[in-house]
């Protein structure tokens, strides 16, 4: 197992590599390049203040550099050895030293704080996503496997089905539309993830204080009701897959001989299905999380466009509008990471989940 | 636990082939058939879209004479369209006396001997003035003018009477967008992208993940890893992040666009192809083949490809449904093709920054896309049913 | 049965678990109760320190009473406080009050607050109202008023300007500000470790600047008639704060990549000079220290970043944002909706330094003279683009129609030139001059060879209006048998294009001021590389004019030449002048004494001084 592990690690590096150089190359080979267009508003726009500003940037990234100089530059930042980097880009020694994703260009700013700053965000996105839509299909798969063909199953599939082919575009103007505007409902806010002074109000809700009387909402309370619709939005077309996938797998189990056995030794319709089927039919849910995972990360663009929620997302579509070279490196590079990880991950907990499973 | 399908006898008495049989069981579901009664009614509007909706009149009658503006109007695309749809009639009339593959050869030839002699003869005037049949009317320079049942080109912008975001009315069935072209005209020329987008670049993804795939699933070694690897790099890469990016920074271009969401989502279909081959590879008929000394192409694409393709034609559908709604998302968030009009475009349109909500934008291109993807996922659930040998059994 | 992994194992996991995630976010939430006590202390210590230097000076027999300061308040200003004479106004009224705050927005997210480094507008907003000038202007007027400078004296020659610096004048934490500061400033911007190429730039005209006792002076190479405003405009650093980012190279570049280093002697403060990140609004506070004849009137300036713009107008309509600048189609929808006017007033006005768009038409291309190089087919193009109807179906009435750089606010305008009108007829024959006629029949003019007259433009993509824009234009162009294709191009591309002259035509805009300078865009030496004449343009006649304007210090001649420019370029058309847009705002109507001046609405920042907005006591809606 072991072996396998570290097989699997080594052949991680030049998938990676690969990743890097495709994006590289697609950013290498479009017109304009990766130069120095750094213009981030529009009009005032003076001869010598533009001029000057790309000869500066040019010296402190090395823009002016051939596309595989620059390339192998990079490389050797983001390795843990490599040649260390003096003040003004000299060449130093050989060596240990910190991997440094570089700074983004539009924003100067380390990427690493930029990513820091709206992974959180993502990951709260998604720490509450993930787990609705696998329990809420993993229940739905159980029970249209067992009422198969009946109108309960019928309904739900179709039910899913439409749901997933709601596109999420739609969704999110139709959601804000009619539950977040003046004309119609107005229960749910239409953006961000708090309200404005909502870092000077207590953690829990509240209902009286000699400073504040009456019910305040509490900065919980608050964030969990900016996050309904967003949330709305990116589980509703959750659950198409997974319900169907389990609902296939109880269906093969629940017609296999060892639940047949159960039944004839007078077990419940229901023990059979709770107390043994079920944990068999999970694991081909653990295979498909491995391609939920990575998709996890910057799939919510579209919502954290709509909503104006900070996340990985839209700090990947900034950039990549932006021709921001090193934020969107360094986000290819985490996305890739995390995806093969997750790929590994998976079949780690498959081999341990099923012991039929060897990788010897 | 799984039982050898029974072999199937058809109608006529003799043995089905395979996907003979995949065919007609997903069209008897009711699903399948809802969803290709509305990929029908698209396909049709794309085809017939300037016989629909145009603001030039099928008949002109002026002082001069009788003339026909519509027909002198067609693009190449209208006229390629219309052959290939002569073709697929034809072809469908012929059916007994072609197989599969004649048929296809056939549609091939007709398609392109239709389509470069139209985009090399075809030669509308470029110079058009929307209005001036309108305005005609008015003035008396036109005496009569027979129009089709929608009057109005996707790209004529109502210059004669500005009429930008309006409510549906008598005149415009579905209101105008913000540029005051006519909704319900946009919408049926839009049919034609997203089909577009739809075939092609699922059709670039089945063909890289065809060979891909098969290539794999037969070969081990140094070649495996390789491939494997190379799969790993595509499949890792989020789709839209790379779509965003070689918009912004190539420009914008349907047809790059088309081969990005190609090249991103083959190795979902190179995958399916691999595990199947794998499966087929131990089988008794491939190493016959491989006795006979056939050479390694006609093996894995004549022989094994014809029996692994089931999973790929599921795929495909789901695909051809996703394929659709990446162009919508590129479109509403303003990287879209500009002129052209697209659903996810006009869904853009919907929401006015300062609030104003255009509901007839908002439901009409909403309903085109969730109607379209949800009848090729229909589609795709049908075959998918046909296709898995547990429902093969006796019902009950 | 062993250790088998049931329901209720899973279920004592996830209760684990929870109760781990709530002890963390407890953790966080006294985290955050703690900074707060933190700055709540801070601000005491503050005000402890400021009551003890009070108290030590009174002990010293200080005089308290300023002869600068009469006693009365009426109406009373030394002309050396003139700057502040509008506040001061403002003040006097019966309901005034200090206290409220003022909540604003940013379309997008603010990167950096630090001085220099960005090229935000955003930011400039902010810094506005943190960091002094020298000299301010008169809204109305448009007259320099003295603000840091209590006077100041221009030589003959205009190589020379001394600015006289006021006493007694404070930074935010207490600092004094002297002329040393300025000249410290000067040698900040211009250090080559410090990321600012912009500023540099733009201040490379300045030679030297000096400290000589309570003065200040900027020496110029040459008299250029904009070294005055040059210098005065400048915003003043603060020595102490930011001279230590000069020791070394490892200080510069945390200088350079600091997000919210801001610190000035302006009306406002941040709370914390020197921690703001961009993941937090931008609050600003009263300076308590202000050494302005008249205190801020607001006890807040906050801007929330709202990147939606429909979620903008829910929170204007809520209440919890007081100004809303909108674009025509909402602005006329939104008056229609009566709640909403009850609760505020509403602004169309033009702005001074608001911009102009224009189509460029390029007049060579890879060596070679294009089609537009012939004037008169670029008269006929704007006699086709039709500026009033743009105006009406595209900006719905708020918007002029344009006819040369200058803005038709300041004093640069020839006002008897008239702006040309669509005119179909005029075109066609101005280009049947030029060579283009229908030669075949197919609705498209061609040229004597044959080849039909058809363009792309270039625009910015993103921009609905310009969107719209250009597509009115192509059917204006459509009648006349030119067909032009739109091209929208992301803004990289767009510079791209603009840098290697490869491009038909380009729509883009200006910012405009009270007097620019036509040297950058259409003096034929700017054609170069990196020049904003990226049209080709040159007309010798209007080169030596430019010139002349720029060396001459007195205003009434000045304007007279640009005037004369003015009729130049309208003949010549080398840009077709589109529109001027007007600002068109909401404002919450609890804020007082808001004007309309030349400039525009009288906002506070609009020119340095602390702003002539109030609230009211009685209609304050937000305390501390």
């Amino acid at each position: 197992m072991i072996n396998y592990i570290i097989r699997r690690l080594l052949l991680m590096l030049p998938t990676l590599a690969g990743i890097t150089v495709l994006v590289f190359s697609v950013m290498a080979l479009a017109p304009g390049g990766i130069g120095a267009n750094l213009m981030t508003s529009g009009g005032d726009m003076r001869p010598e203040e533009r001029k000057a500003m790309v000869e500066y940037l040019n010296r402190r990234y090395g823009l002016d550099q051939p596309m595989t100089t620059q390339y192998l530059r990079w490389l050797n930042n983001i390795m843990p050895i490599g040649f260390a980097t003096g003040p003004d880009g000299a060449r130093g020694e050989f060596g240990f030293k910190t991997p440094d994703l570089g700074s983004s260009f539009v924003k100067n700013r380390p990427v690493l704080d930029l990513v820091a700053e709206a992974l959180p965000i993502t990951l709260l996105l998604n720490a509450l996503t993930v787990p609705l839509v696998f329990v809420g299909s993993i229940l739905m798969g159980v029970y249209t496997a067992r009422f198969r063909g009946g109108a309960l199953d019928v309904s739900i599939g179709t039910v899913n089905l439409a749901l997933w082919s709601v596109p999420t575009i739609w969704m999110g103007v139709v959601l804000i539309g009619f539950l977040a505007s003046e004309e119609y409902l107005k229960w749910f806010p239409t953006s961000g993830l708090s309200s404005l002074r909502s870092d000077s109000w207590n953690f829990l809700p509240t209902f009286g204080t000699p400073s504040e009387p009456g019910y305040q909402r509490g900065y919980l309370l608050d964030m969990l009701w900016h996050l309904v619709l967003p949330v709305i939005c990116l589980t509703y077309s959750g659950f198409a897959f997974l319900t169907k996938l389990t609902r296939a797998a109880v269906l093969e189990n629940l017609l296999s001989d060892y639940a047949r056995t159960a039944r004839a030794k007078g077990a419940s319709e229901r023990a059979v299905l709770w107390r043994h089927v079920f944990r068999n039919s999970l694991l081909p849910l653990i295979t498909v999380t491995a391609s939920i995972l990575p998709g996890l990360l910057v799939g919510s663009v579209i919502v954290e466009s709509i909503f104006s929620i900070d996340g990985m997302g839209r700090l990947a579509v900034e950039a990549v509008q932006m021709r921001d070279r090193e934020v969107v490196l360094s986000i290819t590079l985490i996305t890739g990471m995390l995806t093969l990880f997750s790929y590994l991950l998976v079949d780690i907990c498959y081999a341990l989940a099923d012991p039929r499973v060897s990788y010897e | 636990m799984s039982e050898m399908p029974t072999p199937a006898v058809s109608a006529h008495g003799e043995h089905e082939t395979f996907s003979a049989r995949v065919l007609r069981q997903t069209a008897a579901r009711w699903g399948a058939r809802i969803g290709f009664a509305w990929i029908g009614l698209v396909a049709l509007a794309a085809v017939f879209a300037p016989f629909l909706a145009n603001s030039h009149p099928l008949a002109l009658k002026t002082p001069d004479g009788w003339s026909s503006p519509l027909l002198e109007n067609l693009t190449w695309m209208d006229v390629s369209l219309l052959a290939a749809f002569i073709a697929v009639f034809v072809v469908w009339l012929l059916r007994r006396r072609l197989n599969g593959a004649r048929r296809l050869a056939v549609l091939a030839v007709a398609v392109l001997a239709s389509a470069v002699p139209a985009y090399l003869l075809v030669n509308p005037p470029q110079a058009v003035v929307f209005e001036k049949y309108r305005q005609g009317l008015v003035s008396g320079a036109v005496e009569q003018a027979v129009f089709v049942p929608v009057p109005y080109s996707p790209t004529d912008r109502s210059r004669d009477k500005p009429l930008s975001l309006s409510p549906p009315d008598s005149e415009h069935l579905m209101g105008t967008d913000e540029d005051g072209a006519d909704v319900l005209s946009r919408m049926i020329h839009a049919c034609r992208i997203a089909l577009g987008i739809g075939f092609v670049a699922t059709g670039i993804a089945l063909v890289i993940g065809i060979l891909f795939g098969g290539i794999m699933g037969f070969f081990t070694g140094w070649v495996e890893i390789l491939m494997m690897r190379f799969l790993e790099i595509f499949e890792s890469i989020p789709q839209l992040f790379l779509l965003l990016t070689v918009v912004a920074f190539f420009g914008r271009n349907i047809y790059l666009i088309m081969a990005v969401i190609g090249l991103t989502s083959w190795p979902g279909y190179a995958r399916y192809l691999r595990a199947e081959f794998l499966k087929l590879r131990q089988q008794d008929f491939v190493q016959a083949a491989q006795a006979c000394g056939l050479p390694i192409w006609s093996v894995l694409f004549r022989h094994m490809l014809p029996n692994g393709v089931a999973p790929l034609l599921v795929a495909a559908s789901f695909g051809i449904a996703s394929a659709i709604l990446a162009e919508a998302t590129l479109s509403f968030l303003g990287l879209g093709v500009v002129d052209a009009p697209s659903w996810g475009g006009m869904l853009n349109q919907a929401v006015g920054p300062g609030g104003t909500f255009a509901v007839w934008l908002a439901t009409y291109p909403g309903l085109a896309i969730f109607l379209t993807v949800f009848a090729y996922n229909l589609i795709g659930e049908a075959l998918r049913d046909a296709i898995d040998p547990h429902l093969q059994r006796a019902p009950g | 049965m062993g250790s088998r992994f049931g329901v209720k194992d899973l279920l004592l996991y996830l209760f684990l678990l929870i109760i781990l995630v709530s002890i963390w976010l407890t953790m966080v939430q006294i985290d955050r109760q703690w900074s707060f006590i933190r700055l709540t202390q801070e601000k005491l210590d503050e005000q402890t320190r400021d009551i003890a230097d009070l108290r030590r000076q009174l002990q010293r027999g200080v005089l308290v009473a300023d002869s600068d300061r009469p006693a009365e308040t009426t109406g009373g200003l030394p002309p050396t406080w003139e700057g502040f004479r509008r506040a001061h106004q403002a003040s006097l009224a019966p309901d005034y009050a200090e206290g409220d705050w003022l909540i604003n927005y940013f379309g997008s997210n603010l990167q950096r607050l630090t001085p220099m480094l960005s090229a935000d507008a955003y930011a400039s907003w902010v810094q506005e109202q943190v960091l002094d000038t020298l000299i301010t202007r008169d809204p109305e007027t448009l007259d320099w008023l003295p603000l840091l400078a209590e006077s100041w004296a221009i030589s003959e020659d205009g190589l020379t300007v001394r600015f006289t610096v006021r006493q007694g004048v404070t930074f935010s934490d207490g600092e004094p500000l002297t002329a040393a500061d300025i000249a410290f400033t000067y040698r900040f911007i211009m250090d080559e470790r410090i990321a600012s190429p912009r500023a540099r730039a733009y201040y490379s005209r300045i030679k030297s600047v000096t400290v000589e006792g309570n003065d200040v002076v900027f020496r110029y190479e040459e008299p250029y008639f904009g070294s005055f405003e040059l210098a005065g405009t400048m915003q003043v650093l603060a020595e102490h704060f930011y001279g230590p980012y000069l020791e070394s190279v490892e200080r510069a570049e945390q200088f350079n990549s600091a997000t919210g280093l801001l610190l000035g002697s302006g009306p406002y403060k941040l709370q914390d000079p020197v921690g703001w990140t961009p993941d937090q609004p931008v609050e600003l506070v009263r300076n308590d220290r202000y050494w302005g004849w008249v205190q801020p009137p607001f006890d807040r300036m906050v801007w929330k970043v709202i990147q939606n713009d429909a979620a903008t107008l829910t929170e204007f309509k809520n209440g919890d944002v007081d100004v809303y600048s909108a674009r025509p189609l909402d602005y006329r929808e939104l008056l229609k909706d009566e709640a909403l006017l009850a609760r505020t007033n509403h602004f169309e006005y033009y702005n001074a330094r608001g911009g102009y768009s224009y189509i460029g038409w390029n007049q060579q291309r890879d060596g070679e003279p294009t089609r537009f190089a012939d004037p008169r087919v670029r008269q006929a193009l704007t006699y086709l683009t039709d500026r009033q109807r743009l105006v009406e179906e595209v900006f719905l009435g708020y918007a002029k129609p344009a006819n040369g750089p200058f803005n038709p606010l300041g004093k640069q305008i020839n006002p008897d030139i008239e702006t040309r009108t669509f005119n179909l007829a005029r075109a066609q024959s101005l280009l049947a001059e030029a060579g283009y006629e229908d030669r075949d029949g197919d609705g498209i003019i061609e040229s004597a060879d044959g080849e039909p007259f058809r363009f792309k433009l270039l625009y910015p993509a993103g921009s609905d209006d310009y969107k719209r824009v250009v597509l009115l234009i192509k059917d204006f162009y459509v009648k006349a048998g030119i067909i032009m294709e739109p091209e929208p191009t992301d803004w990289p591309l767009v510079l791209k294009a603009l840098d290697e002259k490869a491009f038909d035509a380009i729509s883009l805009g200006w910012t405009s001021g009270f007097e620019i300078d036509l040297y950058q865009f259409f003096h034929s030496s700017q054609m170069q590389p990196g020049g904003d004449n990226f049209l080709s343009y040159g007309n010798p006649e209007l080169d030596s004019l430019i010139e002349t304007a720029r060396a001459e210090m007195d205003e009434a001649k000045r304007m007279e030449i640009w005037r004369r420019c003015h009729e130049i370029l309208w003949a010549d058309q080398p840009y077709t002048f589109l529109i001027w847009r007007a600002s068109l705002n909401f404002i919450d109507e609890r804020i007082q004494n808001v004007q309309r001046t030349r400039s525009g609405v009288n906002r506070p920042g609009l020119w340095q001084a602390p702003g002539e907005w109030y609230v009211p006591a009685a209609r304050q809606k937000y305390d501390g």
